[in-house]
């Protein structure tokens, strides 16, 4: 068993080049920019955070590109504990779209889904988006907001501590109305769904899986010649 | 649309299909620059999952000149005037939810209607495939709670496991020696091909081999109905094959050799296409082709899209994305019922806690339909609903009529309380399609009748092997720690960073750990 107590799935979306990878790779690498296609072939990353004395692992998923022709597929969005909004606060259409990706992430994801705006590239000095604009339209979806730079490393750490410390308290108060709540439970009931990794190696040595109502060693009949 | 997009790749894939997105995912994986369109909003085309809005505007609508669905209709059953409440509600009340027109769309989202339903063999192509790619790091399963068959007019869980059979109250003890026999002689029969008490049967019927077994008629119309799926012209060898498949697959997961994917199957185009686009695939829904040509000079294919011309080495599309197959004549292949309901199919063993995903398969002389009940817990429907899948090989342009039989099995002695009901056709090309050039342009075959997804794994197979000889389809993906980014700490040096011999000398060195861990 790895040593971490939580484990929550974060997803960027936003418009392309309002820069999700550079505040990832900025996060869990402390790199920036990113090389140059480095990123292929990378799918999420993943950084272990202390918080509360718990240790959290974080899962963070990038676009992987399919946001620049509106074309990021459903099944991203599925069972995201925390959901951060991005836009370039020296880029006014990266802001006008984000009652765009409001209504795509309220199709998609989980309504119940931890959202975060931010406005990021605080180091610019073109900026066309005032602070204040960001913080209205943050409070009027209900959503956190917290202006970044990845570049300058600013806020960036303290983005994700305080997308855990809120994950970690939903989970805790196990209220059953938040995404981290549901999780936590599920993990501790073992769940009703199978991943196949997880399972893969699990299932070759002991024939059968958890959390599904099993009959005992449901053995193949291969085991069985002496059966009946 | 002003682009801003490379306009050479290796390949141009079109349409977001199951097989299509196979191949961009594989091709994309081993370094081709890959662009992938689909005119369609959504992913996965007659492979998706779709909400029942879209459901809906596909069935009603004319069909967008790309289809391959049509005949479509469908009816709401609160509309009809039909108030009558039948007993036994037992569902309905604990959920106290009245399911009509309005409560449904208005939930349109929470469906993940597969217009091409499909269900895993545990140790199948498919899973197999994820397995090996690391692409199931994309995908959930649920297993299948119930193999049914029908007895007496009843549907029935069939038992699969060892102790399944074992437990089982509807075989008597010498039943239950015979199946396990039987099964037992399935097995070895994969083992040695040659055994004298099997080869007598070569050529000859499945069916004719179980009769010649002295198995009772229950556990025959057993094994026909539900383990190797036969029908009565199957062959001796595929009976045997199928038996194997269903045995191989038992005990992976859960309790039957079976699993659904959550959130129904229009998870696996999408999760080839994050694949695709991880390595670098650029994807462009909404985005039809207006045109398609071969340059004779560098026989590269020419893709016209809005303003842009793409140039690709090759092309795979989907039948009838590309206008130049649009003349193909299609004809029907599938025929598929849909149905709501706010009661589920069979008894209460069938449906404890709610009720599961259960599989039926039905026979009507030699025909045959798959029928494949979904709950709320395969994440396909909202808590409350159940969602009925029929489907049989076409053998007109009317599904409904092509379905009735099979209809009257399932519903004329537990008539479940449906909500809404809709059914379509699926086709397929009459002949293979023919590109302009054989060996630039591919099209993809519409979805067969087939449970899981060999025939679509083979022709995606097959397609990539004519791209690209000698590579490797879809190699394993390394997860996030194993992948080293220039820049990084160099202290961490991993496997896949290393020169092939080093790596090599690692893996003697590790082994050699093994073993001396063995040891102690």
């Amino acid at each position: 068993m790895e040593d971490y107590k939580f484990l929550f799935k974060i997803v960027l979306v936003g418009n392309a080049g309002v820069g999700k990878t550079c505040l990832v790779r900025r996060f869990t690498q402390g790199l920036f920019p990113p090389g140059q296609g480095a990123t292929i072939g990378v799918d999420f990353m993943i950084k272990t955070v202390e918080v509360e004395g718990e240790k959290i692992k974080l899962q963070i998923w990038d676009t992987a590109g399919q946001e620049r022709f509106r074309s990021i597929t459903q099944s991203y969005y599925r069972s995201a504990h925390a959901l951060i909004l991005v836009y370039d606060i020296s880029c006014q259409p990266t802001f006008d779209c984000l009652p765009d990706w409001l209504r795509e992430i309220q199709e998609y994801a989980n309504s119940k889904v931890l959202k975060i705006l931010v406005g990021n590239k605080t180091d610019r000095d073109d900026r066309e988006i005032p602070t204040q604009i960001g913080e209205e339209f943050a409070k009027q979806h209900d959503m956190y907001f917290l202006e970044t730079s990845a570049k300058e490393a600013e806020n960036v750490e303290r983005l994700f501590y305080e997308i855990a410390a809120e994950l970690i308290g939903q989970a805790r108060s196990k209220d059953g109305s938040s995404a981290a709540a549901a999780a936590a439970a599920q993990r501790q009931s073992d769940g009703s769904s199978i991943g196949l990794a997880s399972l893969g190696a699990k299932a070759a040595q002991s024939n059968c899986c958890g959390g599904l109502a099993n009959a005992g060693g449901g053995s193949s009949v291969s085991n069985t010649s002496q059966g009946g | 649309m002003a682009d801003d997009l490379p306009e050479q790749f290796d390949l141009i894939v079109i349409g977001t299909g199951f097989t299509e997105s196979c191949i961009a995912a594989a091709a994309s994986r081993v370094g081709k620059t890959v662009l992938h369109l689909d005119s369609n909003d959504y992913y996965g085309n007659v492979w998706g999952s779709v909400g029942v809005e879209d459901l809906v505007r596909l069935l009603s609508s004319d069909a967008a000149p790309h289809s391959t669905l049509r005949n479509g209709s469908y009816t709401w059953h609160d509309e009809s005037g039909d108030t009558s409440t039948s007993e036994g509600d037992e569902m309905k009340e604990e959920t106290g939810q009245q399911w009509t027109r309005e409560t449904v769309l208005a939930m349109s989202r929470r469906f993940c209607i597969d217009l091409c339903p499909r269900i895993l063999y545990s140790a199948g192509e498919l899973v197999q495939l994820l397995i090996q790619s690391n692409i199931c790091r994309y995908t959930e399963f649920r297993a299948v709670d119930n193999v049914c068959m029908q007895q007496n007019g009843n549907i029935v869980s069939i038992p699969c496991s060892r102790s399944d059979i074992f437990n089982t109250k509807s075989l008597t003890i010498v039943e239950k020696r015979l199946l396990m026999k039987f099964m037992n002689a399935c097995n070895d029969y994969g083992e040695d091909k040659c055994n004298e008490d099997t080869l007598a049967f070569r050529g000859r019927t499945f069916s004719e081999y179980l009769q010649e077994q002295r198995v009772t008629e229950k556990i025959a119309s057993c094994v026909m109905q539900a383990i190797a799926m036969c029908g009565p012209n199957t062959s001796f060898e595929e009976g045997m094959l199928r038996t194997q498949r269903f045995l191989r697959s038992l005990g992976r997961y859960g309790n039957t050799p079976f699993l659904y994917p959550m959130y129904g199957c229009g998870e696996f185009p999408q999760s080839f296409c994050r694949q695709c686009a991880v390595y670098g695939g650029i994807y462009c829904l909404q985005r039809s082709v207006d045109d398609c040509a071969v340059d004779a000079n560098s026989n590269e294919v020419l893709i016209s899209s809005a303003v842009t011309t793409f140039r690709a080495k090759h092309v795979v599309s989907a039948p009838r994305y590309l206008p130049a197959s649009r003349d193909c004549v299609m004809r029907p292949h599938l025929s598929r019922g849909l149905f709501l309901s706010s009661t589920p199919l069979g008894n209460e063993v069938l449906n404890k806690g709610g009720g599961g995903v259960n599989i039926l398969r039905l026979m009507e002389g030699v025909r045959e339909a798959i029928f494949i009940q979904l709950s709320h817990f395969s994440g396909a429907c909202p808590k409350g609903l159940y969602l009925f899948h029929v489907t049989t090989p076409a053998v007109s342009d009317d599904p409904a009529e092509d379905l009735r039989p099979f209809a009257m099995q399932l519903f004329q002695n537990s008539a479940p309380e449906f909500v809404f009901s809709s059914f379509f056709t699926l086709t397929t090309q009459s002949q293979p399609n023919k590109g302009g050039a054989d060996d630039a342009i591919f099209y993809t075959d519409a979805p067969s009748f087939e449970m899981d997804f060999y025939d679509a794994i083979a022709n995606a197979r097959d397609i990539f092997g004519k791209l690209y000889t000698d590579v490797e389809f879809l190699p394993r993906a390394p997860d996030v720690e194993e992948i080293v980014v220039d820049g990084e700490d160099p202290s961490a040096l991993n496997e896949h960073s290393l020169p092939e011999d080093l790596r090599a000398q690692l893996q003697d060195m590790q082994q050699a750990t093994e073993q001396m861990d063995i040891q102690d």
